[in-house]
């Protein structure tokens, strides 16, 4: 499973350059538009902030077809308006390959990595290819941490509006936090700063070709630092403003893939995250300011509508994945008429409906891709609720809510705790191969 | 004349003697095949409840869906299906035996045809289950994409999925037995059919729909609402 991805062409080009300190990686599938911004962005950091370092961005491709490589490899900067104290030592190099096997953002990660691996980097930065806000300063953040206070993994903390993220909001930070016990509030963002000895970690694990190697990269880089104990910090990089995401892809994918990467490696994890209780800050580096963010439309109307259909159809599946009194509660609400504002699915409610998918995902009552597809209805009843909670309250207090939503999954941890371990163990092997492996990763 | 009903009544004792002659032992002995058979049956079904418990095949037919297939609580227990599935195969095959023992044309007959057919009839029914079972995946898979994709009476398209899954796997299994193929075969290619002429239709007329908008925003008058835009900010 641990295959070399470097093509023949690429492995030239490492050949050529020899080694890098720093390697920033940028993920692209038709990002033609942004990308020439991000690619300048990131070199203007490493020029700016890393002059006394070899660095080299590289760009994993999906098989773009508007151009998106030329864009990348004819971004350039003007260095004048950098203001450079120092002048760098060597020039950042700009590589642009296409990846192969299962499209998606992991299946290019992996690509980086084994490229920064073959490079032999100290640090490796990774940042996504329709960023519209990202600066220099965002490779510095990203970056320093790892080369000068020894962190492993730094995970970003951005400014978002308050119905931006909802499954980071809603789903995986209250989870991930409450199973792992630190709270590293965007776990999926997608811009992230790793180590070397991480790095490795990540490389020499063999579930690249699952759901990682699409939307749960993100989710899986995360848990793995938190679980294996890695050092882990944020770094505060403003506003997140990017394209909109591919219209072909469907929500109900993107639940499935991330929500089946958190379940699947809270089976993995358990030892990890059943002995520990409560949740502890992370470091968190960079100067906090407040910005402008773009209005987001919410349709609650067709999110309600799709709970409703939601309630009428899939009780079969429902009804296996949650404890009678969840679905006699869900059932309540999908059953009440109220006026669209007075439609609420409280915190314990939906707390107890992640936890409930998260055991029946151990337990398997149907097969594991439906279970978590009728997830979506539950998951859009959730964010109308939380829409119409937070209409009008400023992004502090929607925090304070967000906060309340992930003290509910704490409270409930014992419970899962206890249920999770009457439930019969189906990933044994997993888990002691898992072991094993960061045992190996922790040696070299 | 009582020397006459003497005569009869012998006759009859003597042909009633002699058919209970010519039976008895072959009953006797049926009926002690059976008992045998009985006891063999279910020491048969406790072995395999005690040996199967043990296994992951609860775990397998639970994932799989073949245990909420059969049983829609889902508490089904593979221990029990194989033990009864055992139990019941012994008992069948004993009763052929038992009747063979009569050694009549009609016993012999019945046995080879069971002897025959069992093979056939066995794989037809694993066609059937095979079938329900792709037709329950496909059925469930169709739901809750319908449901997502909030198309109109999702649960309809779901039975429908599952019907012709099922469908055809009776097809397949009326095949391999020979039973009135020709009749299954003509209904199925009238239901497929059927299907496609259905969904060219469908994907005529949503297509016109398509290329009128596409060439509405090509025009520059670009037609999304709020409730067209897909929701794109979740992660």
């Amino acid at each position: 499973m641990n295959e070399d991805l470097v093509s023949q062409e690429a492995n030239e080009a490492l050949k050529r350059i020899g080694s890098a300190d720093i390697v920033v990686g940028i993920p692209s599938y038709n990002n033609g538009r942004t990308i020439g911004h991000v690619i300048a962005a990131a070199q203007a950091g490493l020029e700016k902030y890393f002059p006394q370092f070899r660095a080299v961005i590289v760009n994993s491709d999906g098989g773009s077809s508007d151009g998106t490589r030329e864009a990348v490899l004819g971004a350039g900067v003007n260095k004048e308006q950098l203001l450079l104290l120092t002048t760098p030592l060597f020039p950042v190099h700009r590589l642009s390959f296409p990846y192969h096997g299962i499209p998606g953002k992991g299946s290019a990660f992996r690509l980086i990595f084994q490229m920064a691996r073959q490079l032999g980097a100290r640090a490796c930065a990774v940042v996504d290819s329709d960023l519209r806000s990202i600066t220099p300063e965002w490779i510095d953040l990203l970056v320093r941490p790892v080369l000068h206070a020894e962190f492993d993994f730094v995970g970003p903390y951005y400014h978002r509006h308050k119905y931006d993220g909802t499954i980071t909001n809603s789903i995986v930070y209250p989870l991930t936090r409450a199973l792992y016990g630190l709270r590293l509030r965007q776990p999926i963002g997608g811009d992230f700063g790793i180590s070397r000895r991480l790095l490795w970690r990540y490389l020499s694990r063999n579930d690249w070709e699952t759901d990682t190697a699409r939307f749960g990269i993100d989710i899986w880089m995360s848990t793995i630092a938190l679980a294996e104990g890695y050092r882990v910090c944020q770094s505060f990089l403003g506003a997140k403003l990017h394209d909109a995401k591919d219209p072909g892809l469907h929500l109900s994918d993107m639940l499935h893939q991330v929500v089946g990467s958190v379940f699947r490696l809270m089976q993995e994890y358990e030892p990890a995250w059943a002995s520990s209780s409560g949740s502890q800050e992370v470091d968190l580096f960079g100067f906090r300011f407040g910005v402008g963010l773009d209005p987001i439309e919410v349709n609650t109307d067709r999110m309600i509508a799709a709970f409703r259909k939601g309630c009428e159809e899939l009780g079969e599946i429902w009804s296996a994945a949650l404890s009678r009194e969840t679905f006699d509660s869900i059932r309540r609400i999908g059953s009440r008429n109220p006026a669209s504002e007075e439609f609420h699915m409280d915190d314990d409610l939906w707390s107890q409906v992640v936890l409930d998918f998260a055991l029946a995902y151990k337990r398997q009552p149907v097969e594991r891709g439906h279970l978590l597809r009728s997830l979506t209805p539950l998951y859009l009843a959730r964010v109308a609720s939380f829409v119409y909670q937070t209409r009008l309250l400023g992004s502090n207090e929607v925090e304070n809510r967000i906060e309340n939503l992930c003290l509910s999954f704490e409270q409930k941890k014992p419970d899962l705790i206890r249920r999770w371990r009457s439930e019969p163990n189906t990933h044994r092997s997993a888990k002691a191969e898992s072991v094993a492996d960061a045992k190996l990763s922790l040696e070299v | 004349m009582l020397d006459l009903l003497e005569q009869i009544l012998k006759q009859a004792v003597e042909r009633v003697s002699s058919q209970v002659l010519t039976y008895a032992p072959g009953l006797l002995a049926a009926l002690f095949i059976l008992a045998v058979t009985l006891l063999i049956a279910r020491l048969v079904r406790w072995v395999l409840v005690k040996i199967i418990k043990g296994f992951a095949a609860d775990r397998f037919l639970r994932r799989s869906g073949i245990s909420s297939m059969i049983d829609q609580t889902g508490r089904l227990q593979t221990s029990q299906v194989v033990a009864k599935t055992a139990y019941w195969i012994v008992l069948v095959a004993g009763m052929l035996v038992a009747l063979n023992s009569f050694n009549s044309s009609l016993s012999t007959r019945l046995t080879e045809t069971v002897v025959f057919l069992f093979p056939k009839l066995l794989a037809a029914a694993a066609i059937i289950v095979v079938a329900a079972w792709i037709g329950r995946y496909f059925g469930r898979t169709t739901l809750v994409w319908a449901v997502n994709e909030s198309l109109p009476w999702p649960r309809k398209l779901a039975v429908c999925v599952r019907a012709i899954f099922t469908f055809a796997g009776v097809v397949a299994a009326a095949d391999h037995l020979d039973f009135a193929r020709s009749v299954f075969l003509a209904a199925f290619i009238m239901v497929v059919g059927g299907m496609v002429l259905a969904g060219s239709l469908a994907l005529g007329l949503s297509g016109r729909e398509a290329i009128r908008r596409y060439l509405e925003e090509k025009k520059g008058t670009p037609r999304e609402t709020i409730d067209d835009r897909p929701l794109w900010t979740h992660l």
